[in-house]
């Protein structure tokens, strides 16, 4: 098995684990350092970990409900602690979103149990969640040996209560906090685009010191709106975003999600993992 | 509004997005969940239950990859799954376990879904029912084809009485744009599908007996019609008799069974002296290149 050291100082790239990826880092070892699992895709198909044989692996996750007013079970905690123990991931990275929340009462029905989503979304933001992901993560954190870095969310549509910019969450959520960031620059340009404001300026406005983790990924605008999209490579101007972040921060991973498609151009994932390498002064 | 009801609310939508269509036609049900209608964008709601959708349907990428660049590329993607989504919801339909129970499914939902006077719908439509065939006869087993008849005995019988019989496996799809060529401007960069004329077109998808390649060809009406109606049984007489020829087998139907026969892709007939179509053999494995094709 192998694990990745990040005590060296140097950074290291990697890839999400999806289809044509266990092919691509054996036939080019050079370009990649570690990949990155869910631990969702581990629990349903733990055949997944033998990668691990080839080469490191990053755990990452969307269970906790960081951001969520429902706390996740037990069970799914101390899986995901397995999991962390086992891969021996240097962290795990989680999403400032939430998965859970309380049942909603329509007419005269409830729902007898909390609304689980396999999937996270984008949570209110205001004080009061700022508050609830303190807590949360204070909690989460005595359950790992391994450190949480937080990923922050991509905004398709303001979510009602909100009271300031995406920037100033994660900025406030990190000030009540010792969890690392992980900065997914898709995500962040995802929320500009959509909520009218300047990439270039509010990127400057985050804790970028708390850096630890980098993901970039694709996106494409349909019906009105940008979304992310792991099928597509990322614009240039993901690129330019990752530089001005590498001004300031000194992440020791930068993670490319090309992950939802076996067909995604070979040449444009070399080019951008030797950008990657470049960006990070690797090569 | 408080945090947690917000996310109960933007939680059950997503789960249930026949909530938003509700909430849009009522208003005052999200006002009763604790929600000011105007705060909540329930279109861009439904359009985000709809990007979940499309993530769920990944798997499906493998084997409908120009398919999926066409959605990418007209603008479809959000549209299509979102719709899908409340479909589902309102149905109480649940995402299939397999991936062939996914495509079947939502296949299902675009034939009544799809505005077949918007150019760019017609040519998902035929793109995607191509690419189905090629999945469907690219996982066919050369033992499930039909058993193989020996060429030498085809001819031996009175032309009337022969009962011509398929050699593999067939499927066929009347288009109105050629996917193939659609698939090749789908690798351009920004893809002129405009230019794209729609017209009439009958696409044979072959797989032979025993064989590891699957043919396109394409066909007149009278030659799509034949194979349509071969089963095995029916005799050259009756199939004349139903495609409007009468009782006596025309030499019209005779010559077309002739070269579907000269093709290789049915039996039981005479072949004819000169071949119909030329036929160009495509490797199964490479799924993207399935391009080529035959043609009349």
């Amino acid at each position: 098995m192998k694990y990745l050291d990040t005590t060296k100082g140097k950074p290291n790239i990697g890839l999400a684990l999806g289809p044509g990826v266990n092919e691509f880092v054996s036939e080019h070892p050079e370009l990649v350092d570690y990949v990155e699992i869910p631990f969702e895709q581990l629990r349903h198909a733990p055949e997944v970990a033998s990668i691990q044989e080839e080469i490191p692996v990053v755990l990452h996750c969307a269970s906790m409900s960081v951001a969520g007013f429902v706390a996740p079970e037990g069970a799914t905690l101390d899986a995901i602690a397995d999991a962390a123990a086992h891969t021996r991931t240097p962290w795990i990275g989680e999403h400032l979103a939430f998965v859970s929340a309380d049942p909603l009462v329509v007419d005269d029905s409830t729902t007898p149990s909390p609304t689980n989503l396999t999937y996270t979304v984008c949570p209110q933001l205001s004080e009061e969640t700022v508050a609830r992901v303190a807590e949360n993560l204070a909690a989460l954190e005595a359950r790992f040996d391994q450190p949480l870095i937080i990923e922050n969310s991509p905004q398709y549509f303001e979510v009602p209560g909100s009271t300031m910019p995406m920037v100033d969450f994660i900025g406030a959520v990190l000030k009540r906090s010792s969890a690392g960031l992980l900065l997914d620059l898709s995500h962040f340009l995802i929320t500009m685009l959509n909520t009218g404001r300047d990439p270039r300026k509010d990127i400057e406005k985050l804790p970028l010191e708390r850096v630890l983790e980098i993901h970039i990924s694709g996106l494409n605008k349909q019906s009105e709106i940008v979304w992310d999209d792991h099928a597509t490579p990322a614009p240039p101007l993901i690129f330019e975003l990752l530089d001005l972040v590498l001004r300031r921060a000194r992440p020791k991973a930068l993670t490319f999600e090309y992950n939802w498609t076996p067909h995604f151009p070979e040449s444009v994932l070399k080019a951008h993992l030797q950008r990657g390498r470049q960006a990070l002064g690797l090569s | 509004m408080k945090a947690s009801k917000v996310h109960a609310v933007v939680a059950a939508a997503l789960e249930s997005p026949a909530l938003i269509t509700r909430w849009q036609r009522e208003p005052q049900g999200l006002r009763d969940a604790g929600i000011e209608p105007e705060s909540l964008n329930l279109d861009a709601l439904g359009k985000f239950a709809g990007l979940t959708a499309k993530v769920k349907h990944n798997g499906l990428r493998a084997d409908f990859p120009l398919t999926f660049r066409l959605l990418n590329v007209a603008g479809l993607e959000i549209e299509l799954f979102s719709a899908y989504a409340s479909y589902c919801a309102t149905s109480g339909k649940r995402f299939a376990a397999t991936a062939a129970g996914r495509v079947q499914d939502l296949m299902g939902f675009m034939e009544h879904w799809l505005d077949f006077n918007r150019h760019e719908h017609v040519l998902l439509w035929d793109l995607m029912r191509h690419e189905s065939a090629l999945t469907t006869l690219g996982n066919v087993n050369a033992a499930d084809a039909h058993p193989p008849v020996s060429r030498d005995s085809k001819a031996r019988v009175k032309r009337a009485d022969a009962t011509p019989r398929v050699q593999g496996t067939i499927i066929l799809r009347e288009m109105h744009s050629n996917p193939q060529f659609v698939g090749k401007l789908l690798q351009k960069k920004a893809p002129p599908l405009h230019e794209v004329e729609l017209n009439s077109y009958h696409f044979c998808y072959w797989h032979k007996e025993g064989g590891e390649e699957i043919d396109i060809l394409e066909l007149d009406e009278l030659g799509y019609y034949l194979l349509a109606l071969i089963d095995g049984a029916t005799s050259v007489a009756t199939l004349s008799r139903m495609i409007g020829g009468g009782s006596k087998s025309s030499k019209v139907i005779l010559r077309a069974l002739g070269q579907l026969a000269e093709l290789g892709i049915i039996s039981g007939v005479r072949r004819p002296v000169g071949a119909l179509t030329r036929d160009v053999r495509l490797p199964r494995a490479k799924s993207a290149d399935r391009s080529a094709h035959s043609k009349k």
